[in-house]
């Protein structure tokens, strides 16, 4: 009996061994997931105004002014196992659609690979008119928009963590700037240089912050709403601020503003020639103000 | 203006590092075969320069001339490349190189140098290697039909197309609506103009006259020369779109070739390496796990045995224990706290409580799965002992013998556990085993007290053991009684009847 152990321990290695060897068995032809890189650009042909609807599922993504000869350019390094891209313009009212949307629908699908993150870059013509629309998922975005034309902007952002900035004067007049927070991280940072007659915000759960300095060259309308979360005001003390508040259980320190009721102005909102005024509703979270000059 | 290939920048992956030594490699010995000859020298050195710098070094290097210069600062790149290299990518590159892999990149920078070389814009493009240019002729019924009005789905035509790149020259069929379609190198010169959308396939596509419709081309570039007019899209699939200073009035997309196409090229560890940190982890639990048992084995001996004995004699009792103490552990460790908080000197108890807590439920776990290996141990070694294949045991050897087995079910998954399925099952084996043991361990922690009761240890001797009586007393069941001389054959009654019939 002891002669055939040797035996059956060979033949026991020999068949792991050939598992072990076999192709079919590599888990990397199992877990093979596939990377491409999408481009679409469009040549600027005398165009003064784009309307730029970008729907970004997942990733990572870039927004810049672009160069002057085009109007928009994507670059995109996506999964294509669990996404495609998007692309489309319509010529009659100006409108680009672009994106990564998510492939199927129901089903078991692998997870995403976080070794492999995608990315997008989007540049945007620094000459036309832009109206942006931008919808985000779950993605971390670094939105430049200084010295663009934007005219207006909404950005509807999901579990994501996003900065925007007006590094510069927007080029613009812009209508309205709409941000919708969802479970998220928003910062948005110089909206003095937005240019936007009325600003809004929504934010359902996480952390928002809005930074309000800039070269202010008008007064603006700001109403925030944050449901669950702590919200920042950065406020420049050359604009005079008046802030209307309608909280419910959340905390609020209103450092450097009087008190009247429920609203608080800074000390030079009668004389200021720059007027900011906020009306902010929250539920459940706190309210903080800082000072920038 | 590039439209392709300029995506963000990505830390360089395994597969594509290990492509680039392979491509250096192979142009650098294709270039000292032609080394005798300057012409072909100069434009290897073109080539291999492309591959590592930018076009811009390119062009200086070549306009100076300087042979030296740019040998040396191949090799430099080559051993950049190389010091990279991680095994997985060594592994990567004896496979490409075996099979004479050439991908996309390199042939498209091949025929980029080519271009260079040629340097005059009007000159006749260079015929793609490998496939005459010619026009494809269009398919018969039930055959490739592609309508490139629109271009909105880059990735369902690409897929489409796919076989038109797999297929023999020859054999090649499809039919464009309204346009035509080119197999190979396509040159649109200057003076000419074409109606219609134009596919390329396998080739590049010069324009330089003037293009109404939609382009598209795959596995080749579209390259629109300055004074060229496309009123329509362009698009390249696994090539790109070049604009040299042409007119696009459409949409220019490129989708650019797979990156990677299996997970080690994309960086991922390979299957060997993963295996190898997985026995070292192991390794390294089991000799952590051997240095606690040691240690218990030293210092607390006489627990070890009566959680062990615990486990021996009562193993369903502990199991069950075990279980009910692990679903009790984080309720009553919730009424703890709240009991503590009821009162002042419980709030400043509490840290310590939640210390010490914590402290004993991982002794009581991690111990009764040391005695659980001790158990085991112990009971293959005294089966040995009974077989006189052993003379002497000690707790030692138990604990050790224990864990080996214990710890053998891991060893098997960190050495097979990427093998699909079969892997899973040993961890879901090795789970399960470490699982119920676990419990048993921690259930006979609990029933011992932690070693201190040896009630379900087996160890109280029933008093009657303590005597020898049993020896050599009369059986009191079992033994017939012997019968008395004279009396009567037949059995009596086994009752005893009470009554004036039996007087």
């Amino acid at each position: 009996m002891s002669a055939r152990r040797p035996a059956r321990a060979a033949a026991a290695l020999a068949l792991l061994g050939l598992a072990s060897a076999s192709p079919a068995a590599r888990p990397a032809a199992l877990a093979a997931q596939t990377l491409r890189t999408f481009t679409v650009a469009r040549q600027l042909h005398g165009e003064t105004r784009l309307v730029t609807r970008l729907d970004y599922a997942a990733g990572t993504l870039r927004v810049r002014p672009g160069a002057a000869g085009d109007l928009y350019r994507m670059e995109v390094t996506y999964d294509e196992q669990r996404f495609r891209p998007v692309s489309a313009y319509d010529a009659p009212s100006g409108t680009a659609t672009l994106g990564l949307a998510p492939l199927g629908g129901s089903g078991l699908r692998p997870p995403a690979d976080p070794t492999t993150p995608q990315l997008a870059r989007l540049d945007l013509s620094p000459t036309a008119d832009l109206a942006l629309d931008l919808t985000l998922g779950a993605v971390e975005g670094d939105i430049e928009l200084g010295g663009l034309h934007v005219t207006s902007l909404a950005v509807s952002t999901g579990a994501s963590r996003t900065v925007l900035h007006f590094s510069a004067p927007n080029a613009a007049r812009c209508s309205s700037a709409t941000f919708n927070s969802g479970a998220a991280e928003l910062v948005v940072v110089g909206l003095g240089n937005s240019r936007c007659d009325a600003i809004s915000f929504e934010g359902g759960m996480g952390r928002a912050t809005l930074d309000f300095s800039g070269a202010w060259s008008a007064s603006a309308r700001v109403a925030a709403r944050m449901r669950v979360g702590e919200l920042t005001l950065r406020l420049p003390r050359s604009v005079g601020v008046r802030l209307t508040l309608d909280k419910f259980l959340s905390t609020f320190r209103p450092a450097g503003l009087t008190a009247r009721g429920t609203t608080y102005e800074s000390a030079n909102y009668a004389t200021a020639a720059r007027r900011l005024d906020l009306a902010l509703t929250t539920a459940v979270g706190s309210i903080k103000v800082e000072w920038v000059d | 203006m590039r439209a392709g290939n300029a995506g963000p920048a990505r830390p360089r992956s395994g597969g594509v590092r290990a492509r680039r030594v392979g491509a250096l490699l192979t142009t650098l010995a294709a270039c000292s075969l032609l080394a005798a000859r300057p012409a072909d020298a100069a434009s290897c050195r073109s080539t291999t320069h492309s591959r590592t710098t930018t076009d811009a070094t390119t062009a200086a290097a070549d306009a100076g001339g300087n042979r030296l210069t740019s040998t040396v600062h191949e090799v430099w790149s080559l051993v950049s490349d190389v010091s990279e290299l991680r095994p997985g990518d060594v592994v990567t590159l004896v496979r490409q190189m075996r099979a004479g892999a050439r991908d996309a990149r390199v042939a498209r920078e091949g025929r980029q140098a080519a271009s260079r070389v040629a340097a005059d814009s009007q000159a006749p493009a260079a015929a793609h290697p490998g496939v005459p240019a010619q026009a494809i002729p269009p398919a018969g019924p039930g055959g490739l039909t592609v309508d490139l009005g629109t271009l909105d789905r880059p990735t369902l035509l690409e897929s489409r197309l796919r076989p038109l790149t797999e297929l023999p020259a020859s054999e090649v069929r499809v039919t464009v609506p309204g346009g035509e379609a080119r197999l190979g190198d396509f040159r649109l010169a200057a003076d000419q103009t074409l109606a219609g959308p134009l596919l390329v396939v396998r080739g590049d596509a010069d324009i330089y006259g003037r293009l109404h419709g939609n382009l598209v081309t795959l596995n080749g570039d579209a390259i629109v020369h300055p004074g060229a007019v496309v009123t329509g899209d362009v698009l390249a699939l696994r090539g790109e779109v070049r604009d040299l200073g042409g007119e696009i009035t459409g949409e220019i997309r490129t989708l650019g070739a797979p990156l990677t196409t299996a997970g080690a090229e994309r960086g991922e560890t390979p299957a060997g390496t993963r295996a190898l940190g997985r026995i070292a982890g192991v390794l390294g639990l089991f000799l952590t796990a051997a240095a606690l048992g040691l240690g218990l084995v030293v210092f607390g001996r006489r627990n070890l045995e009566i959680v062990s004995d615990t486990i021996t004699h009562s193993f369903g009792r502990a199991f069950l224990t075990g279980l009910v103490g692990q679903l009790l552990l984080v309720p009553t460790f919730g009424m703890l706290v709240v009991g503590l908080v009821l009162s002042v000197v419980g709030i400043l108890l509490l840290p310590f409580a939640i210390v010490i807590y914590g402290l004993l439920a991982v002794i009581g776990i991690v111990g009764g799965y040391l005695a659980v290996a001790h158990a085991m141990g112990e009971t293959y070694t005294r089966r040995r002992l009974a077989r006189g294949d052993l003379t002497t045991a000690n707790s030692a050897r138990y604990l050790m013998l224990g864990l080996g087995a214990l710890f053998a079910l891991w060893a098997a998954w960190a050495a097979f556990g990427w093998v699909p399925v079969a892997g899973d099952l040993i961890q879901l084996a090795a789970v399960l085993v470490t699982w119920l043991l676990g419990t048993v361990g921690f259930g006979a922690a609990l029933l011992s007290r932690a070693g201190l009761r040896e009630q379900f240890a087996g160890r109280l001797i029933p008093p009657e053991a303590l005597t020898d009586e049993y020896l050599w007393a009369t059986p009191q069941f079992g033994v017939p009684a012997v019968r008395r001389p004279g009396a009567p054959t037949t059995p009596g009654a086994r009752t005893p009847t009470h009554g004036p019939e039996r007087r």
